[in-house]
């Protein structure tokens, strides 16, 4: 081997550093691996929207819930004012009954 | 931003598994590493192939991409106070032996010898056949910077070589 070659190491690094050939199976590596990332992708996000769906029926349970217990207390409400209202009537119509014997009771003296 | 290009990712692995391959394995000194790099390197594009716009554009991005993986990858060794080219060194030209000129792969030995930066653009250099800009842009660093590493490099290569030759024919 001569000297001529030094003088010349450009030519050499473009002949000594051409590509490699890949490894064997890189491609077949490459593609499984993806292959696993995307199915776990697609799991994520099943398993994201099945947990969107079930927060959305928990929160409209309990909002149904709520707002049926409101109702309920609502009735509740109206039927004792209406209990209380006919209770109101009855006294006073007693009342004015008193009144009237009173009266006829004054007139008779 | 819109383009008529549709990447098929694995008509692009098969087109530049063998770049992403030497570029890494010349960076690092590792087959194992270089193996893992490329296959970082090519989810990493799966990942991306939505803003890739043109075939020259997902060579670029790939030839970036390899790159700064190989240099992590050299970082995190250094800072495990691991140095890969150490066997590399002297194992390295017999690999590929075979395939080049006895001269040739002495010289991708000793190219394994220099500092990171200088190999990284005479890698881009001699294997991709980039110019300085390209080298420059590639790698995201000043022109200026690459054209001294690449001057460093040749002349610290060549210093490297002649005394190596040297060595060889007294030892012959």
């Amino acid at each position: 081997m001569g000297l001529e070659p030094i003088d010349d190491i450009e030519q050499e690094l473009r002949q000594g550093l051409l590509r490699l050939p890949a490894p064997p199976g890189l491609k077949r590596k490459i593609m499984a691996r993806k292959r696993a990332l995307d199915a776990e992708k697609t799991h994520g996000r099943v398993v994201f929207w099945q947990r969107l769906a079930a927060s959305v029926v928990l929160a409209g349970a309990v909002g149904g819930a709520v707002t049926w217990h409101n109702v309920q207390e609502q009735r509740k409400g109206e039927a004792a004012r209406q209990q209380v209202m006919m209770a109101l009537r009855i006294a006073g119509r007693a009342l004015d009954q008193v009144n009237a014997q009173l009266a006829e009771h004054d007139n008779g003296k | 931003m819109s383009h008529d290009w549709q990447p098929d990712f694995e008509q692009l692995v098969d087109e530049h598994q063998s770049m992403v391959f030497s570029l890494a394995f010349r960076m690092t000194g590792d087959r194992g590493l270089a193996e893992e790099i490329a296959q970082d390197v090519f989810l990493e594009l799966d990942r991306n192939l939505g803003r890739i716009e043109s075939p020259e554009h997902a060579l670029n991005w790939l030839r970036r991409v390899a790159m700064n993986r190989s240099a992590d990858a050299l970082r995190r060794q250094r800072v495990r106070g691991m140095d890969l080219w150490v066997e590399m060194d002297e194992n390295h030209g017999a690999v590929f032996e075979e395939r080049i000129s006895p001269l040739g792969s002495r010289l991708e030995g000793l190219l394994a010898t220099l500092p990171s930066g200088q190999r990284a653009a005479l890698v881009l250099r001699y294997q991709e056949g980039l110019t300085p800009d390209e080298i420059a842009a590639t790698l995201e660093s000043p022109l200026a910077t690459v054209k001294s590493n690449l001057q460093r490099g040749l002349k610290l290569l060549r210093a490297k070589a002649v005394s190596h030759l040297k060595e060889y024919i007294r030892g012959t």
